[in-house]
């Protein structure tokens, strides 16, 4: 798993390239949990190069995403799902609960909106 | 067509695992979706064994045998680790999933709404397999 971060208008965009599994999930978390403990709360999980995810990488998801709202009053935004992706997140119906966006520029923007 | 491999319990694999039955899926005539629906089931199924029932012991084996013909793909999952039945979890709070107490639970819900058929079995000496399904709508 490859991981990269741009910061813009104080939102971490973090664009994950890979396998989102019970194999690289603990990676992920690492990663944006690292960013939150300096201070981070605005969040965008960029999936455009994620051909794959499981319930190891959408626990991670939910995990993220509940404590940055209930605890730091900022918010986990998704972008750019892949076709299976998407479905996963349909069927688990993650869909209804988190913003997902077409792409990483809306789910930056999203945050000014 | 029928193939059958052992791979140790690493969470690794699991990649490895994900090209093999895509390959095989079409093979079998489904389409890209189709596909990834079975990827995430064996993915699951995999996951649970190596975790919970091997204990990521890497020293420890499973097999899987995967078979095909057109339309039709059976996965069967082999592995004699941990005492563990996975149908002994509850499904997840689908409206609640981030105010609730856990994310637990979502694989074998995968497994059940992908698959037409996941059953799992614990033999007499103590193997235990996992037997999914999937037919071309």
């Amino acid at each position: 798993m490859k991981i990269e971060e741009n910061i813009l208008n104080d939102v971490s965009r973090v664009s994950l390239e890979g396998r989102f599994d019970a194999d690289t999930c603990d990676t992920v978390e690492a990663f944006i949990r690292e960013r939150i403990e300096k201070g981070r709360s605005q969040f965008v999980l960029n999936m455009e190069n994620v051909p794959f995810i499981s319930s190891a990488g959408l626990r991670v998801v939910i995990i993220i995403a509940r404590e940055l709202r209930n605890e730091y009053q900022g918010d986990l935004h998704i972008s750019a799902l892949q076709p299976t992706v998407n479905k996963v997140f349909e069927i688990s119906g993650l869909n209804n609960v988190l913003r997902i966006f077409d792409d990483a520029e809306d789910a930056t923007l999203g945050f000014s909106k | 067509m029928q193939q059958s491999y052992n791979f140790p319990a690493d969470t690794a694999v699991l990649a490895k695992i994900g090209e093999l039955v895509a390959n095989a899926g079409r093979s079998a005539g489904f389409d890209d979706i189709e596909i990834g629906d079975i990827q995430l089931a064996l993915d699951e199924v995999c996951t649970n064994t190596i975790i919970h029932g091997l204990k990521s012991d890497h020293s420890k084996k499973f097999q899987l045998v995967i078979q095909w013909n057109q339309g039709e793909i059976e996965i069967l999952i082999h592995e004699s680790g941990e005492p563990f039945d996975p149908m002994d979890l509850d499904d997840p709070n689908l409206e609640n999933l981030l105010e609730g107490p856990s994310a637990g639970g979502l694989g074998l819900y995968f497994l059940r709404e992908l698959m037409d058929e996941a059953d799992f079995r614990i033999g007499r000496d103590g193997v235990k397999t996992w037997r999914i399904v999937k037919r071309k709508a």
